[in-house]
């Protein structure tokens, strides 16, 4: 079992990476999606690793059903299929956006790497799978303020998107 | 030989492969079945025989068919961005494949028991609306893209509806175990959720016909506005995929209803598995009727039904719900 572990580890820090290359190198919009879609899958495998299937089924059913579809339509709403208005063009040129997004990618990596390599933690069992009452209750009592704030955030978020609806017909 | 293989398919990991080949073989079949079936639905709503010619009252109908789709040669279209083309087929239908896991059949005939099997549904079934986006984006067409959008609009309207409607079910059992669910309904007809939740259940009928993209709300591959909507420059068995996906989402989605709402396996004599697929046939059987009975909704009308009524609807029944629950504890 793990083996099996292992090899599952692997399989998804390759969607993980691989997904997150393609977000960041493709000029096609749609496929930058796809590739962040990728990750976002990988994300999900891992939180299964950790026996955390409730968490891995959120991701995907919000981050790949909802978020990305959202991004996807305002894709569709603010370009053209096909051609160069479905590709993203960048104000520095090639060679130095190469080097920005590798400095950006690895820096972050180079810390994590030498703080997991000086104190490498020792591989924990595995904790049993928290069962959904008890994640509801810590939600709604000792994490309720921050799971309120995160609630007022989004209301903001979507009061605003109305409102700027609004202003948008006025003016038209 | 034999006591290596049981012992191989008691693997957890070998039970999943297997279920999934089971599955597979079921969609397949399913797929053949209920085209044919739906051919004859229509034939006899609107006073004609259907298919008739090839076999038997035109039995073989389905074979011809799929000896077609896969024998005829697959298009990309000029300027078509070939690898969202080619892969939206695979993206509508991989998911299916997963969400027939967890739906509990019978308590022995399941998939995978896993405690979350509702959740599960609910998860990968999203990501069809991801499917028809890139179908619609990579044709290069349109029509395509159009019924992408109205596909997207859509799903992401009648998620919520379906979403609440199911939560209030979760609620009153207190678990998202599809099996869990299914079993808490086996005392007797008055103790179906069908009776103790209607107006859920008719949320989530409305809701998962809507999600299926099938008529009254088939907006995104309206025939007669869009061509064919998202599926118009598919060709052959891509086409044919698309079409096994939709067929297997209905399945999906009446399943889901039968263990949610209408007791599962539980039935007046010998409790079984075929109890279940009776019911979910019976749900599918309505579906079709809804088909060709109902004209097609205008896009406002799809979203009025939606937020002005089965949103504001299932908010209630959810807050009714959880304070009777409340309550009686």
């Amino acid at each position: 079992m793990e083996q099996l572990a292992h090899a599952a580890y692997g399989l998804y820090l390759v969607l993980i990476l691989a997904g997150a290359w393609a977000a960041v190198r493709c000029r096609n919009l749609v496929r930058a999606l796809l590739g962040l879609i990728m990750t976002l899958f990988g994300v999900a495998g891992m939180y299964f690793l950790m026996a955390a299937p409730f968490m891995a089924l959120m991701q995907i059913l919000i981050y790949v059903g909802a978020v990305s579809v959202l991004i996807f339509f305002a894709i569709m709403l603010t370009r053209t299929p096909g051609g160069e208005a479905g590709e993203e063009g960048g104000g520095a040129r090639p060679a130095v956006r190469t080097v920005l997004a590798l400095l950006s990618g690895l820096l972050p990596a180079a810390i994590l790497a030498a703080v997991i390599l000086t104190k490498a933690p020792q591989s924990l069992p595995l904790k049993p799978e928290l069962p959904l009452g008890r994640l509801g209750q810590f939600l709604t009592g000792p994490y309720v303020l921050a799971f309120e704030l995160i609630s007022v955030v989004l209301l903001a978020a979507m009061a605003g998107a109305v409102v700027l609806g609004f202003e948008r017909r006025k003016s038209a | 030989m034999t006591a290596q293989l049981l012992e191989l398919l008691s693997h957890p990991l070998g039970q999943m492969i297997t279920a999934l080949a089971a599955i597979m073989v079921f969609m397949a079949v399913n797929g053949m079945a209920l085209q044919y079936a739906e051919r004859k639905v229509a034939g006899f709503i609107q006073r004609r025989p259907g298919p008739y010619e090839v076999g038997p009252h035109g039995l073989l109908q389905p074979f011809a068919d799929a000896g077609k789709l896969i024998s005829k040669q697959l298009v990309a279209p000029l300027g078509a961005d070939r690898l969202l083309f080619w892969i939206a087929p695979l993206v509508s239908v991989a998911p299916v494949v997963v969400c027939f896991l967890p739906i509990p059949f019978s308590p022995l005939l399941t998939g995978m028991n896993i405690n979350l099997g509702l959740l599960l549904i609910l998860a990968f079934s999203g990501l069809n609306t991801l499917a028809l986006c890139l179908a619609g984006w990579g044709s290069n067409n349109k029509y395509s893209l159009l019924g992408a959008a109205r596909a997207v609009a859509q799903s992401v309207a009648y998620e919520i509806p379906l979403l609440l409607s199911v939560l209030a079910v979760a609620f009153q059992v207190g678990s998202l175990d599809l099996a869990a669910i299914a079993a808490s309904q086996t005392q007797g007809l008055l103790s179906w959720n069908v009776l103790v939740q209607p107006l859920a259940f008719i949320i989530f009928f409305i809701s998962g016909i809507a999600e299926t993209n099938r008529a009254p709300f088939d907006l995104p591959e309206a025939e007669s506005e869009l061509t064919a909507g998202f599926h118009t420059e598919y060709s052959g068995m891509c086409f044919g995929i698309f079409f096994l996906a939709e067929y297997s989402y209905m399945v999906v989605v009446c399943a889901v209803a039968t263990a949610l709402f209408l007791g599962g396996w539980d039935g007046p004599v010998f409790p079984g598995p075929w109890w279940f697929l009776a019911k979910t046939f019976a749900l599918i059987f309505a579906m079709m009727w809804f088909r060709w009975t109902f004209p097609r909704v205008r896009f406002d009308q799809l979203l009025n039904i939606c937020w002005k009524w089965l949103i504001p609807l299932g908010l209630a029944n959810l807050v009714a719900t959880a304070a009777i629950v409340k309550w009686v504890q």
